[in-house]
């Protein structure tokens, strides 16, 4: 991989270039000090060190409400609707990149959803290494501390005013070089940038599940009728928080509705989660799901098997926003695995 | 993968209601023909989405058979909700989008020269209906036709002239039953499992399709393995909440699976170790 070295005083004009062109979002911290990916602004302060944004990136590729048809009610005809404006994700962490990368398989495979192709396809990605960690990740524990697809550049800061550049496409080497030559990174400053790596891994090995993340499928599997999804989902809200959250999670509703002159309308897909009581409620009233165990119990069989079957990684880059999200502190995957490894381990 | 063109993947494309048809107090029979002249080229099981703008869209099994040039095709609709009250209320001549055909479908090649056992409670009859004229067409390529038919009650029936007319048939057995009879009914009283005993088979040249209310199929797979009837013999459509056919939006899953792309025909083996499949 090529890679670069650019120093900080680049960077705003580079993005001020590229916001010519793009939508361009940063992470920024708000007054409450939650970082969020933001448009990005010449006034803005990039949040550098953030640890987790506090929302997802699915949004910029699945937003919570997108048109998919307008139609005409009087003529009975609709027209595919198929917005992708140009995008520019700059500072997204390796396990958000991840997060990006099992949704591009999944909206992929067997029919591809093209709405979601249309806008991935408009968008940049830059991936940024993280200085912090949250305090509630585990993403060095499910395979989720590195990426080598699905961005275009990934800056890694190497000094207090420069960052080791890795340039993946074609648009990425373009975008980067917009402004003219830059230096090729040195052998020292791409050992820097492995250095800096490796003590982020480091750092987020401290908190993990405590097993090899492959061999949660097998572990699900026999724990089907195990007490615990009883025994948390006694405290489920089904509130959907955990699922909304989540950079991996994908389910949708479709709904439409008429303008108000009744001339015309849209179809639209909303998100939608496996939590909410109504997800498999069918006519008749016959509800596939109906009780908050199998609700809860179905959310972990998709991140820690279901999923995995058919991409070969966990549903889960371990980011701890559900951590965060619930307020009766029961969605934290990495708990939901451990307690079932160590059931195991204290049966035989 | 990059998509080629700009065809958006649930953009429904034009049918009309040609001809509607009342089959029981809720139940209709809707024939459509496709815009664009084409075939809609289903195979029997499958299932298309049906649009009606301003309304909504809906999963419904297709009752016809697949025929080569023919733009038409059937399905039969019971009214239980905002699309289906919708669609009842439709006048003939009316346009409305279709996508699909989609899912799996029963074998029709793997059952050639053997004997078809049909089990249908209530509307699992609509997408059977399709597999038992698909084989009635090709009558020479398969071996015995049997069918079992349950209902609640005499007038929940459906497609009563036209069973009549298979009851007249000599290359075929309809064994039918309702569960609740009404006084005019002078035909089979009890539960589906009660037609079981009544039939005789070749265990091991018998292929099931088997559709019905998610209860029957408990009480209905016991009494074909009884039979001696190969559980791998055994197919089975199961129907669940969709919203877009194509394994995306998470409604239909049974466990790991997709009951729109890898279903609704599944072979009886694959789902039995699965706990949310019956
Ligand atoms: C593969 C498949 C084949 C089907 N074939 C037939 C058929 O041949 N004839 C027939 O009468 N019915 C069939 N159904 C059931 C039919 O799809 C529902 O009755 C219909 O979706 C109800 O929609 P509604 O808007 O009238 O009802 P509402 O209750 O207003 O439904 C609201 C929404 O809930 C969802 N929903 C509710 N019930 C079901 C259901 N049973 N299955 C899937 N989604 C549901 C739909 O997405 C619908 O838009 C089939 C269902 C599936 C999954
Ligand atoms: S399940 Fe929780 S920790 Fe895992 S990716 Fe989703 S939000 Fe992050
Ligand atoms: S956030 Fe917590 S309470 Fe809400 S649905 Fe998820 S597990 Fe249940
Ligand atoms: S209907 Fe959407 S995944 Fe099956």
């Amino acid at each position: 991989m090529t890679a670069y070295t650019v120093s900080m005083e680049h960077i705003p004009p580079l993005l001020e270039l590229w916001a010519k062109e793009y939508d361009v979002h940063v992470p920024v911290r708000d007054v409450d000090g939650f970082v969020n990916f933001s448009p990005w602004r010449p006034s803005a302060e990039i949040a550098w060190d953030y640890d987790v944004a506090y929302n997802s990136l699915k949004r910029f590729f699945l937003p919570p409400r997108e048109d998919l048809l307008r139609f005409d009610l009087a003529a009975s005809t609709a027209e595919p609707v198929m917005e992708a404006p140009l995008q520019l994700l700059f500072g997204v962490h390796p396990y958000d990149v991840k997060a990006i990368n099992q949704l591009d398989q999944l909206m992929d495979q067997g029919t591809a959803d093209v709405n979601y192709r249309k806008r991935r396809e408009a968008t940049v990605l830059v991936a940024l290494t993280p200085e912090h960690v949250s305090d509630l990740a585990f993403w060095s524990s499910v395979g989720a501390d590195s990426v080598d697809i699905g961005f275009d550049m990934y800056f890694t800061r190497i000094s207090p005013s420069s960052f080791y550049v890795e340039v993946l496409s074609p648009k990425g080497e373009e975008l980067l070089l917009a402004r003219g030559e830059l230096p090729r990174s040195t052998l020292p400053e791409r050992e820097a940038a492995k250095r800096k790596k490796a003590a982020i891994r480091a750092k987020a090995d401290k908190n993990g599940i405590s097993f090899p993340w492959k061999q949660t499928p097998k572990l699900m599997s026999r724990h089907w009728d195990s007490p615990l999804w009883r025994n948390k989902a006694r405290h489920c809200l089904s509130c959907g928080s955990c699922v909304m959250v989540c950079p991996t999670c994908y389910c949708f509703d479709v709904r439409e509705e008429a303008d108000l002159d009744l001339k015309g309308g849209r179809r639209f897909r909303e998100w939608d989660g496996c939590m909410l009581p109504s997800f498999a409620l069918v006519a008749g009233d016959h509800n596939f799901r109906p009780e908050a165990r199998d609700r809860y119990r179905h959310r972990y069989f998709r991140k820690g098997k279901y999923i995995f079957d058919k991409i070969g990684e966990l549903g889960c880059v371990g980011c701890g926003r559900c951590v965060n999200a619930c307020t009766t502190g029961i969605a934290n995957p990495m708990a939901v695995f451990n307690d079932l490894w160590e059931a195991d381990n204290h049966e035989s | 993968m990059s998509p080629k063109n700009n065809f958006s993947t649930y953009a429904p494309r034009p049918a009309t209601l040609v001809k509607k048809e009342k089959l029981s107090d809720l139940v209709s029979l809707f024939e459509f023909e496709q815009d664009n002249g084409k075939a809609l080229a289903h195979k029997p099981g499958q299932f298309i989405m049906l649009s009606i703008y301003g309304i909504g869209e809906a999963p419904f099994s297709v009752s016809s058979a697949p025929e080569a040039g023919n733009a038409r095709f059937e399905l039969a609709v019971r009214k239980t909700g905002t699309v289906t009250n919708a669609l009842h209320d439709l006048k003939e001549g009316t346009k409305v989008g279709i996508r699909g055909p989609y899912g799996s479908y029963f074998p029709v090649q793997k059952f050639m020269g053997k004997d078809t056992l049909f089990v249908a409670g209530g509307l699992g009859y609509i997408p059977l209906r399709s597999l038992l004229r698909y084989q009635l067409k090709h009558r020479d390529e398969y071996g015995r036709i049997i069918v079992l038919l349950g209902t609640r009650n005499p007038k929940e029936r459906i497609f009563v002239d036209r069973l009549a007319q298979l009851k007249e048939r000599t290359d075929m057995e309809i064994h039918e039953t309702v569960d609740v009879p009404d006084k005019n009914w002078k035909g089979n009283v009890g539960v589906i499992t009660t037609l079981f005993p009544k039939v005789e088979i070749n265990p091991q040249n018998t292929f099931v399709a088997m559709v019905g209310p998610p209860i029957m199929y408990r009480f209905c797979i016991g009494p074909c393995m009884d039979k001696g009837i190969p559980s791998k013999h055994i197919y089975v459509s199961l129907e669940r909440r969709m919203k877009c056919g194509l394994g995306k939006c998470g409604h239909c899953q049974i466990n790991g699976l997709s009951a729109c792309v890898e279903g609704p025909v599944f072979k009886y083996d694959d789902i039995a170790p699965l706990s949310e499949a019956i």
